[in-house]
């Protein structure tokens, strides 16, 4: 019988942080998009929105364009900053293809 | 997305709720949405990642068992391709002898940490580049070559995180100056970019790099990648500049570039994402000067193509990499043509028209551009491809045969330059090659 050993090329990965945790339910919450305005997020975005604020009592539902739009500034800091501070308890970011 | 948020620092997984792709497109059905919708609200408040939130995951040492030599190297491979780590192509298993050997290449600790290879954030090291070269049937002279390209490919400005990922089929090219090309038998002459026996380390070097964007990037095809088509990724593109047959006067690219003294050994990394031969001699009884001309119009109209690659780099990167044989470089500069006036002459001629712009919608494109300075540009009539003359990558490669340029499309928002460090027995590495290859 012949062993053969060898390193595993895929490295490690670290894990520095935590995903943001969930909310515990939608009604009453206060929701954002952040949208890069690509792959017809100019008609899902607002067709998800509508789906919430029917689906959940007193759920504040941010208009799509309330944050920067765009590949370019969707995943720069200052958007991030905004967002933090809006006070939303959760945020939908689309759309990627 | 899973190698996007692994890139950040977390966990490689992400809530999303995914569809096929004929949902994204102009007119598309998109009712799925609402049918799915519960699967968005689950998003939101029940999931949970399945990873652990903070340490790492270090890969383990494989071990497989054959009934022979043959055996074990072929359920080596079969592991290898099943757990997606090749390319389709036989592979040679980084055994702990086979990477020790590679890494007699460089004076380096082997766990030194070139930084996190994006997008899926793959801890990369000195010994992650031996690993990969090993498989990619390298040897160890070619390896500060790989490990020069992997910090030029890691450097922000180089746009690999997003190149990547993204679906414009972007490749690296790594382009090296100085004496290492010859002496490690990389190709500058006939048959460059493609397989030859006779320089190897082309090849290996190149699938090294690409083993690692896949393995420790997570650039898988149609999972950590969009790449449509994928173009020349198995060995990617890995070439010497033409050094000794340099017309007088004509400075080497990595001198041009990046200021590397002339004779610094040194790579020179871009992404392109398309590869032409444009034939470039005249057919009759042309004047030398006619011959030249022609030919370097020939080569600008091919360029005026409103295809938008060169959005990628406008300002600061390359619309493309264009090839010239020594031959063709010599004749040239005896007509007065220099790096510089061929740049201009491209840069001049392969503008296009406003309105075959506005026809071809490239308007659009230029309108949502990150750039400020692309943004700016939309106006220009005609339309420069890139910002400056200066951003065309102009080289003196390939074989010594007058009828052919090429132009590698540039995709490509910056050209990073790194110096080559060899280890201080490196003739020893080069004595062993001759005694394995034969003579060069």
């Amino acid at each position: 019988m012949v062993t053969l050993e060898f390193h595993d090329p895929s490295g490690a990965i670290e894990v520095k942080q935590a995903h943001a945790p969930r909310v515990s339910a939608l009604a009453g919450k206060r929701i954002g998009f952040v949208s890069n305005e690509q792959w017809q997020a100019y008609r899902m975005l607002p067709l998800l929105k509508a789906l919430l604020e029917t689906d959940f009592p007193g759920i504040e539902v941010l208009p799509i364009d309330a944050f920067p739009q765009g590949n370019a500034v969707i995943g720069s800091e200052e958007t991030a900053a905004l967002v933090k501070a809006s006070g939303v308890d959760a945020v939908i970011i689309g759309n990627a293809a | 997305m899973t190698n996007a948020v692994a890139g950040l620092g977390l966990a490689p997984d992400a809530a999303m709720v995914t569809f096929p792709i004929e949902m994204f497109l102009p007119g598309s059905d998109i009712t799925p949405v609402q049918a799915r919708k519960g699967e968005f609200y689950d998003g939101l408040t029940a999931w949970r990642s399945a990873f652990a939130a903070d340490g790492g995951s270090e890969a383990p040492m494989i071990r497989v068992e054959g009934a022979s030599v043959e055996d074990a190297f072929s359920r080596a491979n079969n592991l290898m391709l099943a757990n997606r780590w090749g390319d389709g192509l036989p592979l040679w298993p980084p055994t702990r002898e086979r990477v020790s050997w590679i890494l007699a290449g460089t004076a380096q600790p082997r766990h030194r940490s070139l930084g996190t290879f994006p997008p899926r954030g793959g801890v990369t090291t000195v010994e992650s580049c031996a690993i990969a070269l090993a498989m990619a049937g390298g040897r160890p002279e070619y390896l500060p070559v790989v490990i020069a390209a992997v910090e030029a490919f890691l450097d922000a400005e180089s746009g690999s995180a997003q190149l990547q990922a993204a679906s414009g089929s972007a490749f690296p090219v790594v382009i090296v100056n100085g004496p290492i090309g010859a002496a490690i038998r990389l190709n500058a002459g006939f048959g460059c970019l493609g397989p030859d026996p006779q320089h190897p380390a082309g090849a290996s070097i190149g699938r090294a790099l690409r083993l690692l964007q896949q393995n420790l990037g997570g650039a898988l095809p149609g999972i950590g990648t969009m790449a449509n088509y994928g173009g020349l990724r198995y060995t990617n593109v890995v070439f010497a500049e033409d050094e000794a047959n340099l017309p007088a006067g004509w400075a080497p690219h990595g001198t041009e570039r990046h200021g590397f003294a002339p004779g610094t050994s040194s790579i020179s990394l871009a992404f392109a994402n398309g590869a032409t031969n444009i034939r470039r001699r005249g057919a009759k009884k042309e004047t030398p000067e006619e011959d030249a001309l022609q030919g370097m119009y020939r080569m600008a109209d091919f360029m005026r193509a409103p295809n938008m690659p060169g959005l990628a780099g406008y300002e600061d990167g390359t619309p493309g990499i264009l090839m010239l044989p020594a031959v063709v470089a010599q004749t040239m500069a005896g007509l007065g043509w220099t790096k510089a006036s061929i740049r201009q002459f491209l840069w001049e001629h392969s503008r296009i028209p406003a309105a075959e712009l506005r026809r071809a919608g490239c308007r659009a494109w230029i309108e949502i551009d990150a750039s400020k300075v692309v943004r700016e540009s939309i106006d220009l009539d005609p339309w420069p491809i890139t910002a400056s003359p200066d951003n065309f990558v102009v080289v003196v490669a390939g074989g010594g045969h007058p009828t052919n340029s090429y132009w590698l499309q540039g995709y490509s928002p910056g050209v990073v330059g790194r110096p080559i460090e060899l280890p201080a027995d490196f003739e020893r590495l080069l004595a062993q090659a001759e005694r394995d290859l034969g003579p060069r």
